[in-house]
């Protein structure tokens, strides 16, 4: 099946079968490996990208449902020459330990942000419980997210 | 005896695939292919449940590209909610947490922000599976589904929409496309509550309820259930009895028994019978109670 | 010129070297990896507990262009996936592939092919006759007398052993005269406790890729927390030499102990790699990877004897420990249970009787604690339990026995005691009762309502690495390379896996303490087993006691070379001149004190020795630690119980930490936090439970029926409070010890604890679940 996505802002052109997911549409075609596999099933969030601006699980999308639609993955973010607010916060707060979850995490939290500049502690977690970390115990976490609210006013 | 080389959650297997561009398209593929086919919304659910090798439809039917599917708007009865539209909108409508409050309630507790995304209302009635959150919560304001296929368009109450686990009144070639509710009294008090291991996890136990007061008794009650019976349920008996009764701590405590006894949870497992009863007389008491106060 | 003075880096909270490549995506992790040309893999599974394979028709899979990889095709050796103990107290009862599987998920054969859905389809094709045998899921039932058993025999280093009553190996431990010494008691406790089987859960399920080289070598990239017990493994499998076999330093998703031993995967992968001749990729999928692994679960039986007056005077133990189908570290794990077990409060007299007993279930291996966390739950309750039979406050009757400062204690296991030079504890217990509001902590039978509120606590300690003047069982040392570069930066190479705790990144700051360089001149180099000396693995909390010790070694053994040249350079006595780190030239810079002119940079020193033919300072050196001091922590936790469900929310969470000298705070902190967030789940949520008819998983290894906290499970931010106590552990570099194992230990207990003071019942059971919770209160309320 022939396709059109814009992943990080740049439209391209696939062929695919239909059954391939959208998660290992970007990771293996594009080797966009920063986006995870945790689960395969939508409990840890490992897998988290954005479609049209919202917060999707790639594990559980098919790569046809993105057809004609706009994907961001955590590599669109940053290309390591400056780093956006949330991934400076994660760093600076010691959010990430074993690193796995961080882009799901990353990605969560923009979402967050965007829709809600100034969350609550609370509207903070209730939003990240589509992530598993089991490293962390999300205290750091909450701070970065808090940290980069902040910084993002 | 279960093969478990079967299960594989990192990719899914072949399907051939459709895109019908309108309902009657839709319907007629659907009844042709049969049980090898499968719909597809949001694919919170098809897509999990393939990965975990108990479905492997032959054909999906993508329901997308079928217009009118999707939007919540006011009717002069009420408010219709297209099948195709996502919990997340349903959770962030500010129509239906003003009017509706018990659907903003049943819709925030699905899952994750990110299921929520993709999950559609009429996905999770269809699947139904008895832990159906937003169907706990159309249940209980009443829900009316409407449904189209081959032979035209009907309606069903979602009280008579679920026959078992995974088995709805969708004849062959039978497409959900909207849910209606009817017009909530302006003075109905809403609560949802819900029991699960994690903050992120299907409900253990359920109560969605929704009840006025007038003139100090119960004017209305509607109390809908999930995972306390194959399929989600209203406790009539418990309404009826409630209904002109004034709240006091003796008829809170008796509705509290009746309604353990009417719901019908599995005895054995993990989460049993007695727990279930036990969290469920919680559930009344603190519904009721509430309900007195406000 | 701006200088800085010693101690300034490590204290001081800084971004991880690795961090930038993880908060970008760009980090790749095993399973990230991809190489032209690959095949990818999948293992063909059990489908029964315990049985024996007839045939294998893998024609349909060969049909389909896959290959295939039956048991006949690969080296017929018997081994012990992890090398962490010295071969006489190894036992070995894995193969690389069996055609008698004893757990289902245990592989049988595996399939590569050219996508990933064509290796599934090739797995789905394959058809296996199987004659099943009876199977055991419970570790008493299989040790019961006259049970079939699941090993005929087994090999202990060479020696065939055949196990009676499917015990594993066991060990028995006495010192002094037990029921005697309990006689002499006042009040005597009896309990039996039970755990849970728990999964770890670490995000990146176990993976590998290995390239087969033309001269029949292989490089791989796996999830490991050993690098050369790898390399090691393989060459006992395979007869490669070790030239030939070159591990390759990967990040690693999370591990908590589960790649302790060399994957399942990997051997596999090898044999694969080898038959087709070309690089192969193999990922577990998150149902195979929670049908791999999963903690050891354990009965007690614990007899505890105390005197009126507090003193806790005798006890014995028998512990029964469920591994599953295959030993991975049982007999280890039976000497450090004792160990944790008496290094807690000191006993006059203990006896000691456990057993190592084979299930048909998924093989156990380390999670985080090695039985420390089960252990330290048994024992802090009976504490609480004992303390309420002699009315004294259970804090009090702690301090009356504790284990600390100057005292013996037993490291990992009998045969290594050594004495504690640094102790947190009191001040964790004062402090933390303080904060909690120990005083006024509530009463059970004062609350009636719905929600019930309690004060626990619990605490305990963990080893700094397996570090003993003398060996033991159990092999623990670190090695490290260091060398000057021309730009005057420093390459620090070591084969030590950081596997999320920043032990890397802690190294580098010892090392730019050392050397006086600013920490961002000190490169982690990322290498591999050809390029790094022996370290043996990163668990039981050695990462900063024994891997920093290292690099305290070497840095220090450079500074002394640098100091030389920097000598011939200045025309001065060497081991006269000084360091210091200069932060505008973003230099080490070597000086005579108080002689002007006399200093010169690192970088000048080394472009210096490369024009003169001087050769490059460089250091590699191997570090065996003197002892393994314990680190110890301390929780005060505040609960409430909900009576009309079950649930136990966390009001309030106050966690002590013992750490010695603390090298980066933030990520110490990080530590405390992830274990009690492991702690509260190994408490209330998690278990693998089997089905006893299918012989599977109730879960089937989905994570749907597996649960762990999220965000919303865990404290508010102002409700969870870290402190560090000030000590200073002698041996430890620069005052440093572990912390990785001490942050979960005492969770179990003060949770149990907090409950019990909330509703005045005992729970002998784990996991707390709401139901379990729920029908006890319903008992209670029965009476």
């Amino acid at each position: 099946m022939k396709l059109n996505i814009k992943i990080n802002g740049k439209p391209k052109d696939f062929d695919v079968a239909p059954n391939t997911l959208l998660l290992n549409l970007v990771r293996d075609d594009m080797d966009l490996t920063g986006t995870k596999y945790g689960c395969g099933i939508g409990e840890c969030g490992a897998c988290t990208v954005h479609m049209d601006g919202l917060a999707v699980l790639a594990c559980m999308v098919l790569a046809v449902d993105a057809d004609g639609h706009e994907v961001d993955t955590i590599e669109g973010l940053s290309d390591g020459t400056e780093l956006h607010p949330i991934q400076q916060s994660y760093l600076d707060e010691g959010a990430v330990q074993c690193g796995f979850c961080t882009p799901g995490f990353i990605m969560s939290t923009k979402a967050l942000l965007e829709e809600t500049p100034s969350p609550s502690e609370r509207e903070i977690r209730e939003y990240l419980n589509g992530n598993l970390c089991r490293c962390t115990g999300y205290v750091n976490i909450v701070k970065a997210v808090q940290a980069a609210a902040e910084q993002m006013k | 005896m279960p093969n478990i080389n079967i299960h594989n959650t990192h990719i899914i297997s072949d399907f051939e695939y459709y895109a019908p561009e309108t309902l009657q398209e839709a319907s007629k593929l659907l009844k042709e292919l049969g049980k090898d086919a499968a719909a597809l919304a949001g694919g919170t659910e098809v897509i999990v449940k393939m990965k975990e090798g108990s479905r492997r439809p032959k054909h999906i039917v993508n329901l997308k590209k079928i217009p009118g599917l999707s939007g919540i708007k006011e009717t002069s009865d009420g408010i219709e909610i297209g099948a195709l539209t996502t919990i997340r909108e349903i959770e962030t409508s500010p129509l239906i947490k003003e009017k509706y409050p018990i659907l903003y309630q049943s819709a925030k507790v699905l899952g994750s922000v990110q299921i929520r995304n993709r999950a559609t209302v009429g996905g999770n009635i269809c699947n139904a599976s008895p832990c159906a959150d937003t169907a706990v919560g159309l249940l209980s304001a009443e829900g009316v589904a409407h449904i189209s296929g081959p032979d035209g368009e009907r309606k069903v109450p979602l009280v008579d929409f679920f026959l078992g686990p995974g088995r709805t009144v969708l004849a062959p070639g039978e497409i959900l496309t909207s849910i209606t509710v009817p017009k909530m009294a302006p003075n109905s008090k809403s609560t949802f509550n819900r029991v699960a291991r994690a903050s992120m996890d299907l409900a253990t136990i359920s109560l969605g309820a929704v009840a006025t007061m007038k003139n100090g008794v119960v004017d209305d009650v509607k109390l809908a259930w999930g995972t306390v019976a194959p399929t989600p349920m209203r406790t009539k008996d418990v309404e009826e009895f409630l209904k002109g009764k004034k709240l006091t701590d003796e008829v809170i405590n008796e509705t509290a028994e009746l309604a353990s006894k009417s719901i019908k949870p599995r005895e054995k497992g993990r989460s049993n019978g007695p727990y279930k009863r036990r969290v469920a007389k919680g559930f009344i008491v603190e519904t009721l109670s509430k309900l007195r106060e406000s | 010129m701006i200088t800085k003075t010693v101690h300034e880096v490590l204290g001081k909270d800084t971004v991880r070297s690795d961090g930038l490549a993880k908060v970008t995506g760009r980090e790749k992790f095993t399973s990230d990896l991809y190489l032209r040309n690959m095949l990818h893999v999948r293992v063909l599974k059990s489908s029964h507990a315990h049985a024996e394979v007839v045939k294998i028709d893998a024609s349909g899979a060969e049909e389909l262009g896959a290959t295939v990889l039956t048991v006949d095709e690969v080296p017929d050796v018997k081994f012990c996936p992890r090398l962490v103990s010295t071969p006489d107290s190894t036992f070995k009862d894995w193969s690389v592939l069996t055609d008698h599987p004893r757990y289902v998920g245990e592989a049988i054969a595996a399939v590569a092919a050219e996508t990933e859905g064509d290796a599934q389809k090739a797995l789905e094709a394959i058809k296996v006759e199987y004659k099943t045998h009876s199977a055991y899921f419970d570790p008493l039932t299989a040790y019961e007398p006259g049970s079939e058993p699941i090993h005929e025999q087994i090999l202990l280093e060479d020696t065939v052993v055949k196990p009676e009553r499917n015990v594993a190996c066991e060990v028995h431990i006495t010192e002094g005269d037990v029921d005697a010494a309990l006689e002499d008691c006042d009040v005597i406790l009896e309990r039996t406790y039970t755990t849970n089987r728990r999964y770890h859960t670490q995000l990146e399920t176990k993976s590998v890729v290995v390239r087969p080289e033309i001269d029949g070598g292989v490089t791989i990239w796996s999830t490991t927390q050993t690098l050369h017990n790898s390399r090691l493994l393989l060459h006992e499998i395979f007869g490669l030499p070790m030239g030939k076999i070159r591990i390759v330093k990967v990040p690693l998703g999370g591990s908590f102990g589960s790649s302790i031993q060399v994957n399942t995967v990997t051997p596999i992968a090898v044999a694969m790699a080898l038959k087709t001749k070309r690089p192969v990729k193999l990922t577990y999928t998150r149902e195979e990877d929670a049908h791999d692994h999963v903690s050891y679960g354990m009965v007690f039986k614990i007899k505890l004897g105390v005197k009126n007056d507090g003193k806790l005077v005798a006890g014995h133990l028998d512990a029964y420990l469920d591994i599953g189908a295959h030993q991975i570290q049982a007999y280890p794990l039976l000497g450090c249970m004792v160990g944790w077990w008496v290094s807690l409060y000191k006993l006059d007299a203990k006896s000691y009787d456990s057993y190592a007993i084979y299930t048909n279930k998924t093989p156990a291996c380390a999670f985080r604690g090695y039985g420390n966390p089960q252990i330290s739950w048994m024992v802090e309750t009976m504490m609480d339990e004992l303390a309420e039979k002699i009315d004294m406050d259970p804090v009090e009757f702690r301090l009356k026995n504790i284990i600390g400062q100057g005292d013996l204690f037993w490291g990992q296991g009998p045969s290594v005691k050594s004495l504690i030079k640094s102790c947190g504890t009191e001040e964790i217990l004062a402090k933390g009762a303080e904060l909690i509001g120990w005083d006024d902590r509530p009463k059970a039978e004062d609350q009636m309502g719905r929600y019930r509120r309690g004060i626990g606590m619990g605490r305990g300690f963990h080893t700094s690495s397996a570090g003993a003047p003398v060996p033991s069982k159990v092999v623990d040392f670190s090695g490290a390379i260091i060398k000057l570069n021309e730009d005057g930066t420093i390459d620090y190479i070591t084969a030590l896996m950081d596997h999320g705790g920043g032990t890397e990144d802690a190294h580098a700051k010892i090392v730019a303490e050392t050397l006086c360089v600013p920490l961002e001149n000190v490169n982690i180099i990322r290498a591999d087993t050809s390029t790094t000396v022996y370290d043996v693995c990163t668990h039981a909390s050695r990462g900063i006691y024994s891997g920093g010790g290292a690099a305290l070694k070497v840095a220090k053994q450079l500074k002394e070379q640098i100091a030389q040249f920097a000598g011939r350079m200045l025309d001065a006595e060497g081991s006269a001149l000084t360091f210091r780190c200069d932060d505008e030239k973003k230099q080490g810079v070597i000086y005579a004190e108080g002689i002007e002119n006399r200093e010169v940079t690192f970088k000048e020193l080394a472009y210096n020795a490369r024009h003169k033919n001087w050769g490059t300072p460089a250091v590699v050196d191997s570090y065996r630690q003197p002892a393994c001091p314990p680190h110890f922590t301390g929780y005060f936790i505040e609960v409430e119980v909900d009576t009309w469900t079950g649930k136990i929310r966390l009001v309030k969470v106050v966690a002590g930490a013992d750490v010695g000298t603390v090298i980066n705070p933030k990520l110490a902190m990080g530590q405390v936090h992830g274990g009690f967030a492991q702690g509260w789940s190994m408490t209330t949520m998690e278990d693998m439970v089997y089905n006893h008819d299918t012989g599977d998983l109730v879960n089937k290894g989905m994570l749907t029926d597996y649960k762990i906290p999220y965000a919303s499970d865990m404290p508010d931010l102002e409700d969870f409070t870290v402190f560090f106590a000030d000590t200073y552990e002698p041996t430890g570099p620069y005052g440093a010890k572990g912390l990785g194992e001490g942050a979960l230990n005492p969770v179990a207990g003060a949770i149990a604890n907090a409950i019990q003071n909330a509703l005045g019942i005992r729970f002998y059971k784990l996991p707390l679940t709401k139901e379990r919770v729920l029908a006890a209160i319903m008992e209670k309320e029965g009476q």
